[in-house]
């Protein structure tokens, strides 16, 4: 133990003895390494960032990590200003001047209230600008959004001027959290925009739960939220193996990552350092980080552009039904009919597909009163069912209820409803969903009987 | 049809049963009330007058004004009491004046919880304030949790979910805990032992949450009746107490009887199974169409006596108006059964301990106990669930073939005479006090010097710097570990790591019906033993002592298992010592290793031995503390086999003894003897806590030896068997005249 606090105690101590000649720029030029001048890079106003930023702890300085202090106490920090035209993936930032005003759908039914409603703090409503989003992403020491799980790294970005700026802070230790969160504070105000990926479940919250735990709050900022792990699920549930970054950004990005750190393993990364003090295995961390925040950027631009219609130029038409069908009635639900109609044209046009593509495309159909493309598409389903290994009879159950209550012909809905209970038992029962098919095969024989009494009168 | 017959003529026709061994009588008791007082919101005032209640009993007027001063309190009270106003009412009050105010109730059951939040709306309903209570734990739905957290007035949950739930997560409690007004204990007594000291802890760290917002809350504690309601209220939650006990209740004629089943074979001592008997007496008060309940030991004996009453009484009365009451039965069923019988459309209910606590069943006239309920506070809380406010009730305890409950019903002055059990907790307890220091680090950084409980924790906070769970920055200490410790702590488990009883009587419905500390797991549950779990027989196949899990499957047979433990004790540090003529009584710290060696079958009609085997487990170490008695001189005419006999005797009759006397189970307290204990070569009897570190039974056993020591020595004087039976000294002593020198011997101590 005492050798762990020796170690600990002299990391302190040799912070005094930084010398002037620690003073190598820590802002990465991501592209030419060039040296900025530090008055251009910091560029956020009103800091209370102290003098000492060219400042950074012996241990730290290979890696471009300098000291900032403020007057909660001290952290460490690392700046990287990308310009517009780098490419990650797919996207470059410069697409995000034309990609973000499309992204206020994210919060459309707000800006309608607060026109509505002039007075209250919504009436206040700013659409979304190239400079008020904040990206944000934690590392944090633990699962959950507990009192006990820290943020050893708050990487935060924006877009300013022509660069889009990744700042990483880090702590030594516990202690420095307060400071690093002042600092944050001190940045809030100038964003309207939080942006995330899973960020309303996790990272957000945890944020709020600190900002309480070190005194400054509940309330610190208020943000219009955009988390795109909802709608990367709304799209790609079925299209990929996973809604994680990781792999949408190289299904869908074009990003790939090279001995990238797993994130389950970057609290293991901070209690070695935090043992030892030896910043290196924190590296990996550091990168990891870094490319969560360029993919968040990149991922923005996507949705920005899927919202403003540019699917076909911007963004690829999806290839597959599935994606097609999902990512049409997602724009619908956005308010964007006009995205989404091209979509959902393809998508009738497509001769072969899942039973289930034809169906959630007829559900909104029928929702709308369309019934005449529903019933075209419960037909396609009907017979791609019936030529497929795995039992559906939802479109047949559909066509027998559309005739038995819309067109009132029984015995049109009583062949359906048949062929519905033949499929349904046409698979043998076996494994865990059969107390929910042999439900279902009930309500089926219940629809039938109804059926056949009604027929016989 | 005949003319059915009250109940004052059925009181005296039971008067004439020769069974019954002792009849007590409880006079009746006016109630005594004082005046709503002057400060309460007129619309609390008008909402009560609604429900009929226009003045206050004694102690709910000098709780209320209690608190008022700021001053924490805790009331005890008997059932039917009127209880919950000692707390409601300081509570709506604060409310009314103050829409800000918030207040936590915590009930040790979810079930509890669900009442309380009934009947608290049925209230506040009438007095028409909005004040929002809510119930929160596991069933809370994850939609309205936010709406609990932000805007609740009251919030009712238990000691788990605040543990796990919900202090780990301050910060989304903000409102709740920046506002806090008053905490509410209610069943105060269930929190002892082992739950209780963990309960200590956690309100330890509810404290420290409280102060970390500004709030400042005072304690409303009520209990059953109790021999030390003030000092654990005061030691569970650090904070100095005023004892309320001025009840102004109304109470009608109470008959306590006691009441002992025939003996039906005489060399064994055996006596008339106590269910059957229930059965009868049952029969004749519902026949009768007189409210009554009963109570059984465990789940299945309440299922066995209702079905029998439903059977023996179906030509009299309906078989729904006989219901069963017990754990496992949905909420619904149980709301549908409490409103029953308030309502008197159910006759008669069969119940677990489950209807002990302070569910709201109305009042009944007629309780019966199917055997000893294992406390004095227990009885006298089920007995409290007949008594009407007016009229006559009657009690009867019907005694079964264990040595305690013989012993209660031959010794009725034990019962009466004595005040009830102390409830006793350890929050010291250095293994539950660290699991507690982790939880309270994870939710806020401790700084040097900051108390937790009177212990000194620094050294354990260096300790767990040391593990890495913590890190230390100059005066602050930070948890700095990934695991969320709350959920590596439960509140009722008695050892760290228990093992898991796995039935896998039906192939496709293997399940978990229990977990049994590592220790007893070691003679209950190894491999071929005979595990009784809720009166049914399990065969264990094979306990995989690595997984600590415990596969059993169903058997009906004709015998039990018991295995031998080979116990080394060791003395490792001699807190207290009183010299005696011709022995000593210690109280320290001991060290035990067990293993064990063999296990026998013992055929269960007649104790014969018809087999044994072998058990190959590991051996176990526990470091808890003890009581031990040393007989420094022994009468040379005593041959050492006969010595060791006799003491194989007396911790016997100690073993059945203490845990009636320190208020625990039967398992929370072993008694070992030795002929030669190892760090003296004398005579020895160990009394020892069975859980690490220990929670304060030895320590109680030590302060009330002679106590314990006479009510052993009435055990086997009482005992009818003619000269050691298992309810006594055991029928390992060959030769006459083992009950007497087994009395000499405890005479001599």
């Amino acid at each position: 133990m005492s050798a762990f606090r020796d170690r600990f105690n002299r990391l302190r101590g040799e912070k005094a003895d930084v010398s002037a000649a620690a003073t190598a720029d820590t802002v990465i030029d991501a592209e030419s390494v060039g040296n900025v001048p530090a008055e251009e890079h910091v560029g956020v106003k009103d800091l209370i960032v102290e003098q000492s930023d060219s400042e950074s702890p012996p241990e730290w300085l290979p890696y471009d990590v300098r000291l900032v202090r403020n007057e909660m106490g001290e952290f460490l920090a690392k700046e990287i200003r990308y310009p517009l035209d780098y490419h990650h993936g797919h996207h470059s930032f410069g697409e995000w001047g034309e990609a973000v005003r499309a992204l206020t759908a994210f919060h459309g039914d707000e800006q309608v209230m607060g026109a509505a409603s002039a007075g209250t703090a919504t009436a206040s409503f700013v659409p979304l600008r190239s400079d008020n989003v904040l990206f944000l992403d934690l590392e944090t020491t633990g699962l959950g959004a507990g009192t006990g799980n820290v943020p050893f790294m708050l990487g935060i970005a924006y877009f300013e001027g022509e660069h889009y700026v990744v700042r990483q802070s880090i702590i030594r230790h516990p202690a420095e959290e307060r400071a690093m969160l002042a600092d944050l504070k001190a940045r809030l105000p100038q964003f309207q925009y939080l942006v995330t990926f899973n960020g309303r479940t996790f990272d957000w919250p945890l944020i709020q739960s600190r900002f309480i735990m070190n005194g400054f709050g509940s309330k610190v900022w208020e943000p219009l939220h955009l988390d795109f792990l909802h709608p990367s699920r709304s799209i790609w549930r079925n299209t990929l193996v996973s809604c994680k970054l990781s792999y949408v950004e190289e299904e869908r990005l074009g990003v790939f990552r090279e001995d990238d750190l797993p994130g389950s393993e970057a609290p293991g990364r901070y209690f070695a350092y935090l043992a030892d003090g030896d910043p290196k295995p924190l590296l990996d961390v550091f990168r990891h980080n870094e490319i969560d925040m360029l993919s968040l950027a990149a991922l923005a631009i996507r949705f920005g552009h899927l919202l403003a219609g540019r699917i076909g130029s911007a963004v690829p038409m999806p290839t597959e039904a599935e994606e097609l069908v999902r990512t049409g009635l997602w724009l619908e639900r956005m308010g964007e009919e006009t995205s989404a109609a091209p979509l959902l044209a393809n998508v009738r046009r497509v001769t072969d597909a899942s039973p289930s593509v034809w169906n959630r495309l007829a559900e909104r159909d029928k929702r709308l009163g369309q019934w005449e493309d529903a019933i075209s598409l419960w037909n396609k389903a009907a017979s791609s069912a019936e030529r497929s290994f795995l039992p559906d009879w939802d479109a047949h159950i559909e066509l027998s209820m559309y005739y038995e209550h819309k067109v009132k012909d029984v015995p049109q809905a009583l062949i359906y409803a048949r062929s519905a209970l033949e499929l349904a038992l046409e698979q043998p029962l076996s494994g865990r969903a059969d107390s929910k098919r042999r439900k279902e095969i009930d309500a089926l024989r219940h629809r039938l009987d109804r059926l056949m009494r009604k027929a016989g009168k | 049809m005949l003319r059915r017959k009250t109940l004052p003529q059925l009181i005296e026709e039971l008067r004439g049963n020769e069974n019954i061994i002792n009849w007590h009588e409880i006079q009746p008791q006016e109630s005594k009330t004082r005046p709503m007082p002057g400060s309460v919101d007129p619309r609390i005032k008008a909402a009560l007058e609604k429900r009929g209640i226009a003045e206050l009993y004694t102690h709910q007027h000098t709780a209320y004004e209690t608190v008022r001063k700021g001053e924490n309190i805790v009331a005890v009270t008997p059932t039917a009491s009127g209880k919950t106003l000692c707390y409601n009412l300081p509570v709506l009050q604060a409310i009314a004046e103050d829409d800000g105010s918030r207040a936590l109730y915590l009930f040790p059951t979810k079930a509890l919880s669900q009442d309380q939040k009934s009947e608290l709306n049925e209230i506040i309903n009438e007095m028409g304030i909005d004040i929002k209570s809510f119930t929160y734990d596991g069933d809370t739905a994850p939609a309205i949790r936010q709406i609990v957290r932000t805007v609740g007035h009251i919030v009712i949950t238990n000691p788990d979910m605040l543990h796990s739930a919900i202090l780990p997560h301050h910060t989304k409690w903000i409102s709740l805990f920046s506002n806090l007004k008053y905490i509410i204990i209610d069943e105060l007594h269930t929190y002892r032992g082992v739950f209780g000291s963990h309960v200590a802890n956690v309100i330890r760290r509810l404290q420290r949450i409280c102060k970390f917002y500004g709030s400042n809350p005072l304690f409303i504690c009520t209990s059953a009746t109790i021999a030390n309601p003030k000092e654990l209220a005061e030691q569970l939650t650090g904070q100095p107490m005023r004892l309320i006990n001025d009840n102004g209740a109304p109470k009608g004629r109470k008959h306590f009887v006691f009441y002992n089943p025939p003996i039906v074979n005489q060399p064994l001592n055996l006596r008339k199974s106590s269910t059957v008997e229930v059965n009868e007496l049952a029969k004749e008060f519902l026949s009768n169409k007189i409210q009554t309940i009963v109570f059984a030991r465990s789940r299945v004996r309440v299922e066995i006596i209702l079905s029998h009453l439903q059977e023996l009484t179906k030509n009299e009365i309906a078989a729904k108006s006989i219901r069963g009451y017990r754990g496992g039965y949905l909420p619904n069923q149980r709301r549908e059964i409490e409103k029953g019988l308030r309502n008197g459309d159910i006759l008669g209910v069969v119940s677990t301990n489950a209807l002990e606590l302070g569910v709201d069943i109305g009042q009944l006239q007629v309780c019966i106990m199917t055997g000893y309920p294992g406390s004095v506070a227990s009885t006298w809380q089920q007995a409290g669930r007949a008594g009407r406010r007016h009229g006559e009730a009657l009690v009867l305890m019907v005694a079964s073939n264990t040595p305690i409950d013989q012993y209660i019903v031959q010794n009725p002055e034990y019962f009466f005479d004595r005040s009830p059990e102390s409830a006793r907790i350890n929050p010291e307890n250095l293994l539950i006090l660290v699991d507690h220091l982790r939880c309270a680090s994870y939710e806020l950084p401790f700084k040097t010097g900051e108390p937790f409980g009177p212990s000194d924790i620094e050294e354990i906070l260096e300790y767990l710097v040391e593990e890495r769970v913590l890190h230390r920055v100059t005066d602050s200490y930070y948890w700095a570990n990934q695991s969320f410790p709350a959920s590596e702590v439960s509140l009722r488990s008695a050892a760290q790591e228990n093992v898991i009883i796995v039935d896998q009587t039906e192939t496709a419905n293997v399940k978990i019906i229990g977990e049994m500390d590592r220790f007893s797991a070691m003679t209950l549950l190894h491999d071929e033993a005979i595990y009784l779990h809720e009166g049914v027989q399990f065969q264990v196949e094979k306990l995989d002592w690595e997984h600590k899990k415990a596969y059993v499957r169903e058997v009906d047979v004709e015998y039990y298992t018991d295995a031998n433990l080979a116990v080394k004790l060791n003395v490792l540090d001699i807190d207290k010592t009183e010299t005696r003529r011709i022995s000593s009584i210690n109280y320290g710290e001991v060290r035990i290793n067990a293993i064990p060696t063999i296990f026998k079958k013992i055929r269960l009609s007649s104790f014969e031995n018809i087999g044994y085997g072998p058990i190959n487990l590991p051996e176990e170490e526990l470091h808890t503390s003890g009581t031990w008695v040393e007989l420094t001189e022994v009468d040379s005419s005593i041959d050492t086999k006969t010595l060791e006999q006799l003491l194989l005797g007396i911790a016997n009759v100690l073993g059945h003894i203490i845990p009636i006397h320190v208020m625990c189970d039967r398992n929370d307290i072993h008694v070992v003897s030795q002929i030669r204990a190892e760090h003296t070569q004398l005579p020895t009897i160990f009394i020892y806590d069975h859980y690490p570190g220990g929670i304060g039974l030895a320590e109680d056993v030590y302060k009330r030896f002679d106590e314990i020591k006479t009510a052993a020595k009435n055990l086997i004087k009482k005992c009818p068997c003619s000269d050691g039976c298992p309810s006594c000294i055991g029928t390992q002593i060959e030769g006459l005249n083992a009950k007497r020198m087994a009395v000499e011997m405890l005479g001599l101590i």
